[in-house]
């Protein structure tokens, strides 16, 4: 039996790693000989089969293959309907989870429990999702990570560093920094920051608008007219951005059987041109994180970049610039989350990590100095406070013979309620004619698992109640929902 | 200086709010409130005519003020940069996709007054 595991559950390819009997973690390759496997999967409809991976990326029918549902896991609206069925994203995921689970249980045996990464700026939502979908796939979640931390992990194992690392992970889907601090055997981490919807298949994405352009400007027809010719056009300007990692330019031959061939020609400037708003707003995540950490560039010990997307010059130049030294890769850049994460199995203990979101309520916050009063996102927990921690702040009730106090749970570092997510409601019922201003002490605690509790206490009756912070709102799974589904997947062949 | 009173959203803009239930046996966070549905046999408004909107430049979007100097500037965009990239994570759908027109305007402003990266 494999002990300690780690899943990256990425974009565009998953990898699964697990910490051999020396220490050193292991990628361990699917049942295709693949050591990642596309997160892509296949529904076919001649046979009760669902395939996972390559196979599923490069062969079917496009109305039945599902590409980067990782985008969607915290969207409660997003339904794949295929053939009659509704499958949520989480359960998609779970497909993709299985194969890995099946596939590698054959070469290091049973896996039970698994570290799982995500990225850093991924909501509540989509974290239960992606809890949802290890259960669904037959697997305990042992711990969720923040996919920098990970792949930091496996650098400061790998290289032996000390110091301040930062870590800039810009992969098929998101990009994720993490500053972190390495003194001896143990990992403090300072600030984790996220950005959603910026990776390489944005980029993907810009490029084939441009491929799209001058086809359209060559043969005065459109460049794809349904799913499969836009799939194939996507993937021929997947390639051609990664040539342009390698060469300063490529040329290309692309159309479709209704209306020709174009030759399509683009240089390195102008593909940098192209993804030039993108790599400003990485810019300002690594200045946003920075500022979170309050540090200055030389106070950086090592850049580390991890994600297929850092293997772009551009992105590599302006961390140089920016931090004033070459930043470093630890081994192959789409492989180093899944190691770590099998390493974090082992050694969590010696991880300090931070709360990944501020937590805190929603109250009128009068200013006696101004007289100013607006309704306000009062942060009882900041985000990057190291846990295990626990907070408390003391509000008063706004009215007499309140007999039911209303605490919202908020999440989001934002005192602005516009700006932030309400996950839940705490409901206190107090004694009758009492006058208003009566003192009520709330207190969130986070623990390593990241569970979040929320208490709140009645000064003057003594009366509490403690719950936990679970966002239960549209799109998550109730517990009956998820043991069917999962009964329905264990049962179902996945190649 | 600051006295904090707890206050619901709901409260604070003089909506009428439900009595909370009484508290279960079993403690469990509940869900957020859902935006309430309009009412029953209301009569549908009826839609204004639409009127063609005006686009706003960045700068109204960012609300950057040709009296601000740079440092402003930059301060003003590290705010809004802050508030709209985590608000691109929202678990509202309509937030999110303000917050991505936003970091467009954010980085057009940048670019703007600190040149291309």
């Amino acid at each position: 039996m494999a002990e300690f595991v780690g899943i990256d559950l990425g974009t565009t390819l998953s990898g699964l790693a697990y910490l051999k009997a020396d220490g050193n973690p292991e990628i361990v390759p699917n049942a295709d000989g693949e050591r990642l496997t596309p997160s892509v999967v296949y529904f076919d409809s001649h046979e009760d089969v669902k395939l996972v991976g390559s196979a599923a990326r490069d062969g079917g029918d496009p109305e039945r293959t599902i590409f980067q549902i990782k985008r969607y896991m915290d969207d409660p609206e997003h339904i794949v309907k295929i053939d009659g069925k509704d499958w949520a994203p989480s359960e998609i995921s779970a497909l993709i989870l299985a194969k890995l689970k099946r596939d590698c249980s054959k070469i290091v045996g049973d896996i039970t429990e698994v570290v799982i990464t995500v990225p850093a700026n991924f909501n509540e939502l989509a974290r239960k999702s992606t809890i949802a979908a290890a259960e669904m796939a037959g697997l305990k979640i042992r711990r969720l990570v923040n996919e920098p931390t990970a792949a930091a992990v496996y650098y400061a194992h790998t290289q032996g560093v000390q110091g301040r690392i930062l870590v800039f992970d810009l992969g098929g889907g998101t990009l994720d920094t993490t500053i972190l601090e390495v003194t001896g055997d143990n990992i403090r981490i300072l600030t984790s920051e996220g950005s959603r919807h910026l990776g390489g298949s944005n980029m993907d994405d810009i490029l084939l608008a441009t491929y799209a352009e001058q086809y359209r400007k060559q043969v005065g027809a459109e460049l794809y007219n349904d799913e499969r010719q836009r799939r194939r056009a996507l993937q021929a300007s997947e390639d051609a951005k990664k040539m342009l990692s390698k060469l300063q330019r490529v040329s290309d031959t692309i159309g479709n059987d209704q209306s020709g061939l174009a030759r399509i020609d683009l240089n390195r400037e102008t593909f940098e041109k192209l993804i030039r708003s993108m790599v400003t707003r990485a810019v300002m995540l690594v200045e946003q994180a920075m500022d979170s950490a309050k540090l200055k560039v030389s106070d950086i010990d090592h850049v580390v970049l991890v994600g297929g997307s850092t293997r772009i010059p551009k992105v590599k130049q302006v961390l140089e610039k920016m931090f004033g030294k070459t930043p470093k890769t630890c081994g192959n850049v789409d492989e180093c989350v899944a190691l770590g994460a099998a390493l974090f199995a082992k050694k969590s203990s010696r991880i300090q990590e931070v709360c990944n979101q501020s937590y805190g309520t929603l109250a009128m916050v009068y200013n006696a100095a101004t007289g100013d009063e607006s309704v306000q996102n009062s942060i009882v927990i900041p985000k990057n406070t190291a846990i295990p921690c626990s907070r408390t702040q003391m509000y008063i009730t706004s009215e007499d013979n309140e007999r039911i106090i209303e605490v919202d749970i908020t999440q989001g570092e934002d005192t602005d309620p516009k700006f932030i997510d309400v996950i839940g409601r705490i409901t206190l019922e107090v004694p009758p004619n009492r006058p208003k201003g009566c003192e009520v002490a709330v207190t969130f605690s986070y623990d390593e698992n990241q569970r979040v509790r929320a208490l709140v206490v009645d000064k003057q009756s003594g009366r509490s109640r403690e719950v936990a912070v679970s966002y239960k709102g549209a799109g998550v799974l109730s517990d009956d929902e998820l043991k069917r589904r999962s009964s329905f997947l264990k049962a179902m062949r996945i190649e | 200086m600051f006295k904090k009173v707890l206050e619901s959203i709901s409260k604070s803009l003089g909506k009428p709010t439900k009595p909370a239930p009484a508290p279960a046996a079993k403690d469990k966070a509940a869900p957020a409130a859902p935006p309430p549905p309009a009412a029953k046999g209301e009569a549908p408004k009826e839609k204004a005519p639409v009127k063609p909107v005006a686009k706003k430049s960045a700068e109204e979007l960012c609300e950057i003020e040709p009296k601000m100097n740079k440092e402003q500037v930059r301060e003003r965009l590290k705010m809004l940069y802050r508030r709209h990239n985590r608000a691109a994570s929202s678990l509202d759908a309509k937030t999110r996709e303000e917050a991505d027109a936003m970091l467009d305007a954010i980085v057009q402003i940048r670019e703007k007054f600190f040149g291309e990266i």
